[in-house]
């Protein structure tokens, strides 16, 4: 970091930092200069020249020059010493001048109604200005920048040019925006937002001179163009030209900041509320730091489930069959008395993947302590699995570096991860720096997902070899020295008995047999990512074979040791889970196998310590995870189940037979927003508060804790999860819970939890901390193992080649990897409308195998249809396929999005398809069947 | 690869053949005032006629002699001659008759005879020597126009070709070169006038190794063809001119910038590059020196503003061409953020001849502080129109009435627009003015690019003035909003100016437009933007006062139909007063 040089502006001088252009300095010192088209964040762009300045700087011999004219301030660099001035009649002057040029098209009643001064927030009126030009039809009116500069400018709104009105029409086509170019100002923030914050260019600058506005970059419709709905482009809208569609004319009387429920990333959000207790916006907040002003369609345009009308408002208790609505104190009463009988172990508790740590704590403490029961866990906890080696070879089973250190990776190691769906924000900082040239990435995963286009090398193993693979990728690091040498003598235990393993096991003709990828191209992954520090390396590991998902995350850990890619910046390992508090309820010990804070239930000196804290015995019998819970209510180890919340897993073969299982459950407690599979069977439903109702905690995936703040009030009866289980716990005797709020909770939990220990609801107020914090007086880690814990060691883990499974399946024979990307512009594809909305249509291409086509007698060009137990597909085959028994079809995420926008499902961001691989056969349909 | 000795040796032989050989030498203009006057024709119909006539010649597509009102233009050197005879305005049908009689039997058709060029006068036959479309001319770029052919770099090499980059790789070291270059006085001219030393100097101690050397030659302005004009004629000089700006500031490759639907540049240029590369005298080791240098041709779609050097930039990028802000400058930070020079054609073509002859020989001629030549294009209202290479410190009226012979038809001359559309509006008092750079900007007016468009008593400034307007109006490239904005609004008012609608305050209104775009907009297109109509008005504000105040148009010219709304291209027509 340079040292910061001072600046004058207006008389004031101020600390700026060297290369920062004038605008930001003065930013940064709280100074304000009128602008439109810059966006903190974002390049400068010098087009609106609102904020031009005078200026002067020294020489080299001292003397003051002026700088010629009057620059604009957001494209001018500092220079120490410099003075600027930002206030002057010459310069308001020429700023009303390009303020006047552009009230000349933009509709401007709202600023020159003589009213103005005597106008209250959200009046509505229906007189003193023409109807188009109103500022009721503005859906910005008030919330525009455009005023703000206006009235700066203290402008006489009385003009002599002509005023010229577009009268285009509004496009409403497209799912969840609205674009009204008659309110457009042409300053290009929409598609410099989309182009180099969010690397899609779906949006782009049309035509030129007084014709020059914004369209999508097929100059068609959205689904199309690359676009991921993101809503980035209308969170920097200055005017009402990019709004969303719903609650587009609906003004907040309160603003909120939250958490997302959807996903781990932890947006932070602005949630506005309406007078009628209705979310009716959430935008992402530039000032947080998980996401810095980024959201994805989940968080942007998902948020309506909270304000539906069949949202579950009262308890419930199943009599004759019949869910009948019952009293509160009825129904902890009947659930209490049904628990009592299941203390012996029977019992089980699936948490919410969006309950808040205080809701995961006392989940657990209530299983533990009142129902005697280590079967506790969360729904979306499906892939513990990768996150233990982590644990084991390192310390922590957490991601290790933070989100935005991606920002300044050199090499990006992909493995099986659909991000762009399921962590969407943490894709952004990836395809930036792959999009600004600094840095590369590698891609491994069957399926063509988003990230594959921004992929320099994209390797499509054969599945399950995928832990084959990286270890032959260390083998070539080693060969030709390529690792971090100076890493490994100072942080890394014993290497060689690594190092023999992977000498003796893994002999690259037999990776290459093994995978499928050739040597030539394992050779090039290795060197690639090898060979320039900090890499990071990301994996979800969602295509393969369960029993692989630790085998290869252990080789995933030990290729980011040999490559010194740990505990340093820009570097690091992100397993990426899928619950948004996935990561929180692991570390207050909501899983069956860890206590609070990471301690081990089978360690008696860790079950005593969390004895005493509670003052109950911990049980001592191994609890049941979530994926065996099917199982064990068929074999009757379980009999009372309690569901809080909902999840896609309950129903979509994830958690096996997890739905029938219920029905053969002596007693089921469902906690539900919605009625749903589980309330279907539940013998009580309790109705539970939204994200939006509560307070609480979150940790994202990068060990962030932040803060949930309740935005809306009460919708009906529903209840705080925590609350419900707390007050069954009373009913049932039990002491400690008589909690009066979720700080009490949290104040509790860290104590238990050692690396919340100095975090505290004052601390967060002001923004999320990352755990391990110890002690209110200490800072956070963001980077772990990093300074702090530099004498710890980090260990190898010796490998061995996996045996790749064999895929054998007479019905189904092959596997089909089903890929969805943004953007396909080489595909032929037409858009047509459907009641008035824009949709996607055209045909898919499926990918076969040269071989396995031959087999099955397909050309290419045939009609096929790929046959799934979820479904068929039929498209033209392509003879392209990387790997026997593997087929692909890749579709757009614009059709994923029209299906979620019809969706009949009250929560539809929780329930996306996700992309398994699935077992499948091909057939070949003859022309007259393709054409039925 | 051949030496430079040994490419010299056969390019003279060849030469030596072309003009002491045994067969006619037919040349025929082939730019593009010479094809839209039907050049290739004629070239057709001389084929079909040789054919039948059982007559071997050679005929060679040649560039610009300048005089474009006598295209098509044919000149033939007969075996044994030392001059060229030269037919003008030639049709197909005339083809047989000049073959017949002038090759055939040496007579001359008298009526298609334009003159003869050349050191045997031919009985019969004017001396163009003399005509002062020719004799005042003084051509450095445009040396071998109308002379070689472009596609042939023997005939280049043969008339001096390429000895400028040879000496400075085998004489000069790069210093050596930017201080020749300095020393000339030349200064750019796309029309800001910058010292090309100076602005080569800049990029010198720019990281290397990869560095551009940018030409421009999108010429977007109407009336303007001597950028076409040198590239049609002799792409060569470019390249060379080029490669020791490259050689100069140690930069590695060049761009040649060209606006699509430029065909005939295009087309020669890519040629000459690929002839430059079989002769190896583009590539690795150039001339066994250490020096490599490579050249490409790069498009763009139809925008003026791609004319803008960073604009330009973004353009060869595949971006849309929207200027940048500076800094950083493009010496630092220019095409894919290498360090980019960028010049004129003009202004490049010039560097063989300052190398080969020295920086001495070039400033002595011209004027003051403007060195060399200016190559106008004269358009308009004048009796000889055409592509004409001046020594600096001509007159205007010396340009207009020796050289193009003045107005024609007995009118009056009223007015001169100069620098293309952005430039400004002249009057008749204007014909003392020099061509000098400091003078005519002093003047109200700038060289620029080197159009100039005349006027005659029938042109209303007003309607000019519109035009003009309407044409910087589509071209802003809608980036800044000043120009955006303000662009549409004073061709809104000039057009109800023109049509008697105006509103009090108009010309005030005007103004005050004008100097928002002045002093905000983000390039020069937008700063510029104004100057058409500041000049008018101080030249010719009676003209808009008839229409202010008496509702009349002097001349009748704004009676027309409205030619130019708002976004639309004004047409090439639209610029030749009268022409309409």
């Amino acid at each position: 970091m340079a040292d910061d040089i001072t600046i004058t502006i207006d008389n004031q001088e101020i600390p700026a930092k060297p290369g920062q252009m004038i605008i930001q300095a003065a930013m940064d010192a709280g100074l304000y200069i009128p602008y439109l088209c810059y966006y903190p964040g974002m390049k400068p762009f010098g087009a609106c020249r609102m904020c031009v300045v005078t200026a002067e700087a020294p020489d080299r011999e001292g003397n003051y020059r002026a700088l010629p004219g009057s620059p604009a301030s957001c494209t001018t660099p500092i220079s120490p010493g410099m003075r600027v001035t930002t206030q002057s009649q010459e310069l308001q002057g020429l700023r009303r001048g390009i303020m006047e040029l552009l009230l000349s098209e933009h509709p401007h009643g709202c600023l020159t109604c003589h009213r103005i001064e005597l106008c209250g927030p959200a009046d509505i009126c229906l007189r003193h200005v023409s109807v188009n030009d109103r500022c009721v039809t503005c859906p910005k009116n008030e919330r525009c920048e455009l005023k703000d500069t206006v009235r700066y400018l203290e402008m006489e709104m009385d003009t002599p040019l002509t005023y010229n009105n577009r009268h285009l029409p509004l496009a409403t086509q497209d799912p969840y925006w609205d674009m009204d170019m008659n309110l457009c100002i042409v300053c290009a923030r929409c598609v410099r937002v989309c182009d180099e914050v969010r690397g899609d260019s779906a949006l782009t600058l049309q035509s030129r001179s007084g014709r020059a506005l914004i369209g999508t970059s097929q100059g068609t419709s959205l689904l199309e163009s690359g676009c991921e709905f993101c809503g980035a482009c209308i969170d920097v809208c200055p005017t009402g030209a990019l709004v969303e569609h719903d609650y587009k004319w609906d003004k907040a009387v309160e603003e909120v900041n939250s958490i997302c429920p959807h996903c781990p990333v932890g947006c932070e959000m602005t949630l506005e509320v309406n007078k009628r207790n209705r979310l009716i916006r959430s935008i992402p907040d530039r000032h947080a730091a998980a996401n810095r002003g980024q959201g994805c369609f989940k968080g942007k345009f998902g948020m309506e489930f909270v304000n539906r009308r069949d949202r579950i408002k009262s308890p419930m208790i199943r009599r004759n069959g019949q869910l009948r609505p019952a009293s509160w104190p009825d129904a902890i009463d009947f659930v209490a008395e049904r628990l009592a009988d299941y203390k012996d172990g029977s019992y089980s508790l699936v948490a919410s993947p969006r309950a808040t740590n205080e809701d995961a704590y006392i989940a657990q403490k209530f299983s533990r302590a009142v129902m005697g029961s280590n079967s506790v866990d969360v729904a979306s906890n499906t892939r513990p699995e990768i996150l233990k080696p982590l644990h084991e070879q390192l310390g922590y089973p957490a991601v290790t570096n933070p989100i935005w250190d991606l920002e300044g990776s050199k090499r990006f190691l992909v493995v099986s991860s659909n991000m762009t769906e399921e962590q969407n924000v943490l894709a952004v900082p990836i395809k930036k720096a792959v999009r600004e040239g600094s840095a590369s990435l590698i891609l491994i995963d069957q399926r063509e997902t988003e990230l594959a286009r921004h992929a320099k090398i994209w390797l499509r193993p054969r599945i399950g070899s995928e832990a084959v693979l990286i270890g032959g990728m260390i083998r070539v690091i080693w060969d030709e020295s390529l690792e971090d040498h100076e890493f490994l003598n100072d942080r890394v235990d014993d290497i060689h008995e690594f190092r023999n393993s992977i000498m003796r096991e893994f002999d690259l003709v037999n990776v290459e047999r093994l995978t499928g990828v050739s040597r030539e191209d394992i050779q090039s992954a290795a060197r690639l990512f090898a060979e320039q520090r900090p890499g990071a390396i990301l994996y979800a590991l969602e295509t393969l074979p369960r029993n692989l998902y630790e085998e290869c995350s252990r080789a995933l850990v030990n290729l980011a040791l040999v490559t010194g890619n740990v505990a340093r910046q820009s570097s690091g390992l992100y397993p990426l889970f899928t619950g948004a508090n996935e990561q929180g309820a692991r570390d207050v010990g909501c899983v069956p196998d860890l206590l609070p804070g990471y301690r081990q239930f089978e360690d008696e000196g860790h079950r005593k310590q969390v004895s005493r804290a509670w003052n109950v015995e911990v049980p001592t019998s191994p609890g049941i995870g979530v994926r065996e819970l099917a199982g064990a209510v068929d074999s009757g180890r379980v009999k009372a189940v309690h569901v809080i919340g909902d999840s896609p897993n309950f129903t979509n073969g994830e958690l096996g037979h997890f739905k029938a299982a219920l029905s053969n459950a002596e007693f089921v407690v469902a906690h539900a927003t919605f009625e749903n599979d589980v309330t279907e069977l539940a013998d009580v439903v309790l109705p539970s508060q939204t994200f939006a109702e509560r307070a609480g905690t979150y940790t994202n995936l990068e060990r962030r804790v932040q803060l949930l703040r309740p935005a809306l009030g009460p919708k009906g009866d529903e209840e705080a999860d925590w609350r419900i289980i707390s007050q069954i716990a009373s009913r049932m005797d039990a002491d400690g819970f008589g909690y009066k709020d979720e700080s009490e909770i949290f104040d509790e939990l860290n104590n238990l939890v050692s690396i919340y220990g100095g975090i505290t609801y004052g601390r967060i107020q002001a923004g999320g901390i990352h755990w391990p914090c110890l002690a209110t007086d200490m800072a956070d880690d963001a980077i772990l193992y990093q300074e702090s814990q530099a004498d710890v060691k980090l260990n190898l883990a010796p490998m061995s080649m996996s045996v790749v499974p064999e895929h054998e399946d007479n019905e189904y024979p092959l596997m089909l990897a089903h890929g969805r990307v943004l953007h396909q512009p080489e595909e032929d594809i037409e858009i047509i409308q459907i009641n008035g909305k824009n949709a996607i249509q055209r045909d898919e291409t499926i990918q076969l195998h040269p071989e396995d086509a031959a087999e099955l007698g397909i050309e290419a060009g045939d009609w096929v249809e790929a046959i799934s137990g979820r479904g068929r597909a039929a498209g033209i085959a392509d003879l392209t396929g990387p790997q026997r028994g593997l087929v692909s079809i890749t579709t757009l995420f614009g059709d994923l999005i029209t299906g979620l926008v019809q969706s009949e499902d009250p929560d539809p961001m929780l329930n996306v398809p996700t992309l398994p691989l699935t077992p499948a056969r091909i057939v070949k349909l003859t022309a007259q069947v393709a054409a039925d | 690869m051949p030496t430079y000795e040994e490419l010299k040796q056969t390019a003279d032989e060849r030469w030596k053949n072309l003009t002491e050989g045994a067969e006619p030498w037919i040349r025929v203009g082939t730019d593009l005032s010479g094809q839209s006057a039907g050049a290739y024709e004629v070239i057709d119909a001389l084929r079909k006629t040789l054919e039948s006539e059982n007559i071997s010649a050679r005929i060679d597509e040649v560039g610009s002699l300048g005089l474009s009102y006598a295209e098509p233009l044919v000149d033939i050197l007969l075996p044994g001659s030392r001059s060229r005879l030269f037919f003008r305005n030639v049709t197909p049908d005339d083809v047989p008759s000049i073959v017949g009689s002038y090759i055939t039997s040496g007579e001359l058709p008298r009526d298609k005879v334009f003159g003869y060029l050349g050191d045997d006068p031919i009985d019969g036959a004017p001396n163009l020597g003399e005509i002062p479309g020719i004799a005042r001319q003084h051509r450095i770029a445009l040396r071998n126009a109308g002379n070689i052919a472009p596609n042939d770099i023997y005939q280049y090499i043969a008339n001096g070709g390429y000895a400028g980059i040879h000496k400075a790789l085998t004489q000069m070291e790069p210093d050596d070169v930017i201080k020749e270059m300095t020393d000339s006085g030349l200064r750019g001219r796309g029309g800001a006038a910058f010292p090309t030393g100076i602005k080569w100097s800049f990029m010198v101690g720019s990281p290397g190794p990869k560095k551009y050397m940018l030409c421009n030659c999108e010429e977007g302005d109407p009336g303007a063809y001597n950028d076409k004009g040198i590239l049609e004629s002799d792409p060569h000089t470019l390249l060379e001119g080029l490669m020791i700006g490259g050689y100069a500031t140690r930069a590695s490759n060049g761009i040649v910038f060209i606006r699509h639907g430029h065909d005939g540049p295009i087309e020669r240029t890519e040629e000459a590059i690929k002839q430059a590369y079989e002769a190896g005298i583009l590539g690795e080791n150039i001339f066994g020196t250490d020096f490599s240098f490579d050249i490409e041709v790069a498009l763009t779609g139809e925008s003026y503003v791609a004319g803008e050097e960073t604009a330009l930039m973004e353009a060869i990028e595949g971006k849309r061409s929207q200027p940048r802000f500076r800094p950083p400058f493009p010496a630092a930070f220019g095409v894919w953020g290498y360090p980019s020079t960028i010049n004129n054609v003009k202004t490049y073509s010039y560097a063989p001849e300052i190398i080969s002859r020295g920086a001495e020989w070039f400033s002595s001629i011209g004027v003051n502080r403007s060195t060399g030549t200016a190559i106008i294009c004269l358009n308009g209202n004048v009796e000889y129109p055409g592509l004409y290479e001046v020594p600096m410190g001509l007159t205007l009226g010396e340009v207009i009435n020796d050289i193009g012979g003045g107005v024609p038809d007995g009118k009056e001359l009223k007015l001169l627009q100069t620098g293309g559309p952005l430039g400004g509006v002249l009057s008749a008092e204007s014909m003392s003015i020099h061509i000098d750079f400091d003078e005519m900007r002093d003047a109200g007016a700038i060289l620029g690019s080197g159009g100039i468009i005349v006027g005659d008593e029938d042109v209303c400034a007003v309607d000019l003035t519109r035009v003009l307007v309407a044409f910087c109006q589509f071209e802003s490239c809608g980036k800044c909003f000043p120009c955006r904005l303000g662009m549409e609004h004073l061709l809104e008012i000039t057009e109800r100016i023109a049509r008697f609608e105006n509103r009090p305050g108009d010309l005030d209104l005007m103004r005050s437009v004008g100097d928002t775009m002045e002093a905000s907009s983000l390039c020069g297109h937008g700063q510029l933007g104004f100057g058409p109509i500041r000049s008018a008005l101080t030249h010719f504000e009676s003209d808009f006062m008839a229409h202010i105040e008496e509702g009349r148009c002097p001349t009748g010219s704004c009676l027309g139909p409205h030619i130019a709304p708002k976004n639309t291209r004004p047409y090439a027509h639209d610029f030749v007063p009268g022409a309409r």
